[in-house]
């Protein structure tokens, strides 16, 4: 008995070290298609590729002859990480974060400025504002829900942000973020904000905007960590909360519950999904080959069809999915100034995490 | 410099591993971390205080770091009261089906965090098993009963006795039976005889485990935030938000070193009631520790009743997460079973993407790797900084603390920022992008827990062995070999066991260290379950888990083996061929009981 598992021990103690030793490829590494010598191998830093993306996309960009590896992270990982490795990079494209993300990005000098061939296919507005380091790819409402079974109708729903806190019946009836790590929570927080603007003011915002901000984290109730807001729409703990336009429909249908999306006259903060070249890449060419194959309208409509977005590709909507793209154009954006948001952001949650989380 | 230092500085081998050592915690334990908080507190050359200022005026910091100590306190109180009866329970005392209760107590083992949260909501959450059977029973029960600082500790202290599980029983085995068989014919009561004779021989190691309870409570995150309710919540959370934000590091960090601070001021207090004891028995003939039956009826049937309340208290969470993990989202939210809501769609989606298991490859390999590493590291080192007690090995003993001190992520964040590019310290390479530096990372991270384990083996093993060991002519070297490791053996078992088992799924160091084509198991659970996709992934995690729990199942087998027998059969030290004195070897360390000379000069 001792001496069968000191053998196996042994074994595999000597066979992990030999692999370690060897550094032998990966399955994963090996994984890409078209093994001839013209295959571009990139490293790819993503948020946006879990939930089977990231497997669909590599072996689309298999068949073009691009061989790719993820690092899959969530947004604010993916910013530390490539701002951590600015000295000696390890990514060469990176993709998938919001404007916010990429204009901090941008300021640190992370990104190479890179004008992709279908540049002007696409609403250069959306992406970097001043210059040609990051161009948009897909668009994004972030939304109010609520659960369509708490209402009598329409009118008696919450029409816009501010009615959670200043109207009594929806005071503890609907969901806010326990902390503001995630990239929808930050969207939220800056479309709030953004109405308050006031360059005299704390961080750039009026007292108004701050009591607001107090008594919207005051009425709300905590998410709770590892419990969907839908889950708890069911269980009716809360009747609307925050959620992003693909998370919708397939929640809808895990929890049996119906929800609404709330239009306001305003408009709701649009996430756009951005693509950048990393400074300092070794594979500058390839990469560049890569934007410009993932950013054109044959592979942004595909992707559209296979994970419900739309494209901000003109020449891809065409082939887009219908549903994605009349959802998000039923939504008025809202005008925000991503650079002042880009500015402020961190404050703001720091300041919001210590002031009005949990009070 | 006093006289230990000048003995300590005599002997060739320590004086080259220990200069090695001194490079180690220089350049990867203090250098990067000096690195990161220079950049964090003096980005521009001046030092504010505005941490300090921003952190007491919120009511929220200041609230957290308050619930946070309480919890830190009142766990080195629950935990040590479960942990120390389920440790005699299961070896102390002779009860009914002991090894059965020592499968359900060490189930603790093999799973931990929010996953361990979550299989205790399925049972004393708004849609548990005993808050749906308590509704029907009393309907005036608010089903959200479970929450708040009680159930915040009460989960805490039925997932946080795994240290107890596993070096009390190893320190318990040194006990001398003859020493208890003594008391009981001076006629004193088995009470006493445990608070007299049993207790003392323990205490190194109980001081151990409440450190590890305390900081483990300090740094609560997993079970605050899910049941701790608006008025419970603690620092942790706060503290990993601020690290991932650039501009808020210092927020982090002071209240990080805070935590810290607290950690290393209860070490020095409990080193210092520590110092000066004699822990262990000393009798002629050291003879193993035999169960002791419960003479007083009453009792034995209490100890019974308790102990398997108990056993179904923690058998019953883990149970509950298999089963749910073989349903949907909606099924885990309800908490309502019928036959039709099993599904095998969770693990067919797991088991069948083609990267799955690469990364469980990775991460055992890294693990093992580690692991080793640390273990064989720190059998030295706690072996000088016990045997030279002086300011040097004091100084280092402290350094060696540094990564309790910070938050992993931020000295994740501090190996990147510093050897991004080219240092002298390393030999003028860059180490970004290598397989090295997470292994350093790993290592470092599990450095203090391992250290602190082992000094306390350490303090337990008699003087008068490596004594005898020396008169016989044996050497240093030999004499730590075959008289010193077997005696230390079973605890380094399992604090590797424990360290490999927490590498496997370990996140904060990896999300920034990990080579992009080696990227651990951690990254792919967290992405699977991270919710930025489209599907809501509740289901994924627990079935990450159960797969998790059967690897870390399989890793204390080999580590226990059949070392889980609860004494019944004692294996008695082969006399090795060649050796004329019986000198205990690594393959009886059955207990550690039986791993003493069974012959005294």
């Amino acid at each position: 008995m001792k001496s069968v598992r000191k053998t196996i021990t042994a074994a595999a103690t000597v066979l992990v070290t030999g692999l370690m030793a060897t550094g032998c490829t990966s399955p994963v590494a090996a994984g890409g298609q078209g093994g001839t010598g013209s295959t571009k191998s990139l490293v790819v830093y993503s948020n946006s590729v879990s939930d089977g993306r990231g497997d669909w996309l590599k072996k689309e960009a298999g068949k073009a002859g691009f061989k790719l590896q993820f690092v899959d992270l969530g947004g604010g990982d993916i910013r530390n990480r490539l701002l951590a490795e600015q000295a000696n990079p390890i990514a060469d494209v990176t993709f998938g974060l919001n404007n916010v993300y990429f204009e901090n990005l941008k300021k640190e000098d992370v990104l190479a400025p890179y004008t992709p061939s279908w540049a002007g296919k696409v609403d250069a507005s959306a992406g970097d504002p001043t210059g040609k380091e990051y161009w948009p790819i897909v668009r994004e409402p972030v939304m109010l829900v609520y659960d369509k079974a708490a209402y009598s109708s329409p009118a008696q729903a919450p029409s816009d942000w501010p009615d959670l806190w200043t109207e009594k019946q929806f005071a503890k009836r609907y969901e806010v973020p326990a902390d503001l790590g995630g990239a929808t929570a930050q969207m939220v927080l800056a479309g709030i904000l953004s109405r308050y603007r006031d360059d005299k003011g704390d961080l750039g915002v009026s007292k108004a905007g701050w009591d607001a901000v107090k008594a919207y984290f005051h009425d709300g109730v905590p998410a709770v960590a590892d419990t969907d807001l839908y889950a708890r729409m069911a269980s009716r703990k809360v009747d609307a909360g925050q959620m992003w336009l693909a998370g919708k429909a397939t929640r809808e249908q895990q929890y049996k519950v119906t929800t609404e999306a709330v239009h306001p006259k305003i408009g709701v903060p649009m996430t756009v999904q951005q693509v950048g070249l990393v400074k300092g890449t070794k594979k500058a060419a390839d990469a560049k080959k890569f934007i410009d194959w993932f950013g054109s309208a044959t592979v942004q409509a595909a992707w559209s069809k296979q994970f419900h977005t739309m494209p901000t590709n003109k020449d891809a909507l065409a082939q887009a999915d219908p549903a994605a793209v009349s959802d998000t154009n039923s939504f008025t954006e809202q005008d925000i100034d991503w650079s002042f948001v880009a500015e402020h952001l961190d404050q703001w949650i720091e300041k919001v995490e210590l002031d009005y989380l949990g009070s | 410099m006093n006289r230990s230092a000048r003995r300590m500085l005599r002997s060739p081998l320590v004086l080259v591993a220990g200069a090695l050592l001194l490079w180690f915690v220089f350049a990867f334990l203090v250098f990067p971390n000096l690195v990161m908080l220079r950049e964090i507190f003096l980005p521009d050359g001046s030092f504010s205080t505005r941490a300090f200022t921003e952190l007491w005026s919120s009511d929220r910091a200041r609230e957290s770091l308050r619930n946070s100590f309480l919890l830190a306190a009142a766990l080195s109180v629950t935990v040590n009261a479960v942990g120390v009866f389920i440790v005699l329970a299961t070896r102390y005392f002779a009860l009914r089906g002991a090894r059965l209760l020592w499968l359900g107590y060490a189930t603790t083992l093999v799973y931990g965090g929010v996953v361990a949260v979550s299989g205790y909501t399925f049972v004393y959450g708004e849609h548990g098993l005993l808050t749906r059977l308590l509704v029907d029973a009393f309907p005036g029960t608010d089903p959200a009963w479970f929450s708040g600082m009680p159930a915040v500790v009460m989960v805490m202290t039925l997932t946080g006795t795994s240290y107890h599980l596993l070096f009390l029983t190893s320190a318990l085995g040194r006990v001398d039976h003859q020493t208890i068989e003594a008391a009981q014919q001076l006629g004193a009561s088995p009470w006493r005889i445990l608070r007299r004779v049993v207790l003392p021989v323990l205490k190194p190691t109980l001081f151990a485990v409440t450190v590890l309870t305390f900081l483990g409570g300090l740094t609560a995150f997993a079970a605050p935030q899910v049941i701790g309710g608006r008025d419970f919540q603690t620092i942790t959370p706060m503290i990993l938000t601020f690290a991932g934000i650039p501009s808020s590091r210092d927020l982090a960090a002071t209240l990080a070193v805070l935590l810290g601070a607290a950690t290393l001021v209860l070490l020095s207090v409990l080193n210092r009631m520590q110092a000066g004891g004699t822990y262990f028995s000393v009798s002629k003939v050291p003879s193993a520790l035999r169960r002791q039956r419960i003479t007083n009826p009453v009792a034995g049937a209490v100890v019974h009743v308790l102990a398997y309340a108990l056993f179904a208290a923690y058998l019953v969470p883990p149970l509950l997460i298999v089963v749910f993990s073989f349903t949907g989202a909606s099924t885990i939210a309800s908490g309502r079973i019928t036959t039709s809501s099993f599904t095998l769609a969770n693990y067919r989606q797991v088991l069948t993407d083609a990267t799955a298991s690469w990364p469980l490859l990775v991460s055992i390999a890294y693990a093992t790797v580690t692991a080793t590493v640390v273990i064989a590291l720190m059998l030295f080192v706690a072996r000088v900084l016990h045997k030279y007690p002086s300011p040097v090995t004091a100084a280092v003993e402290h350094l060696l603390h540094i990564p309790w001190m910070l938050p992993s992520t931020l000295t994740a964040l501090g190996l990147i920022i510093t050897y991004s590019e080219p240092r002298t310290v390393v030999g003028g390479t860059v180490l970004t992008g290598t397989l090295v530096l997470l292994a350093i990372a790993y290592v470092s991270a599990k450095i203090p827990i391992t250290l602190r384990m082992l000094k306390a083996a350490y303090a337990g093993v008699p003087d008068s062995l490596e004594e005898a060991a020396t008169l016989l002519g044996a050497g240093a070297w030999h004499t730590f070999r075959r008289v010193l490791l077997p005696l230390v053996l079973p605890t380094a078992a399992a604090v590797s066991a424990l360290n490999f088992n927490s590498l496997l799924d370990d996140y904060d160091i990896s999300v920034f260290l990990a080579h992009p084509l080696y990227q651990p198991l951690g990254i792919t659970i967290q992405n699977a379950t991270r919710n930025e996709g489209t599907s809501d992934s509740t289901a994924l995690t627990l079935v990450y888990a159960v797969l998790l729990m059967a690897v870390s199942g399989l890793v204390m087998w080999f580590v226990y083996g059949r070392r889980a027998d609860t004494g019944h059969r004692r294996r008695r030290p082969r006399p090795r061929p060649g050796h004329e004195h019986t000198a205990p070897t690594a393959a009886d360390t059955d207990t550690g009981a039986s791993a003493r000379p069974t012959r005294t000069v």
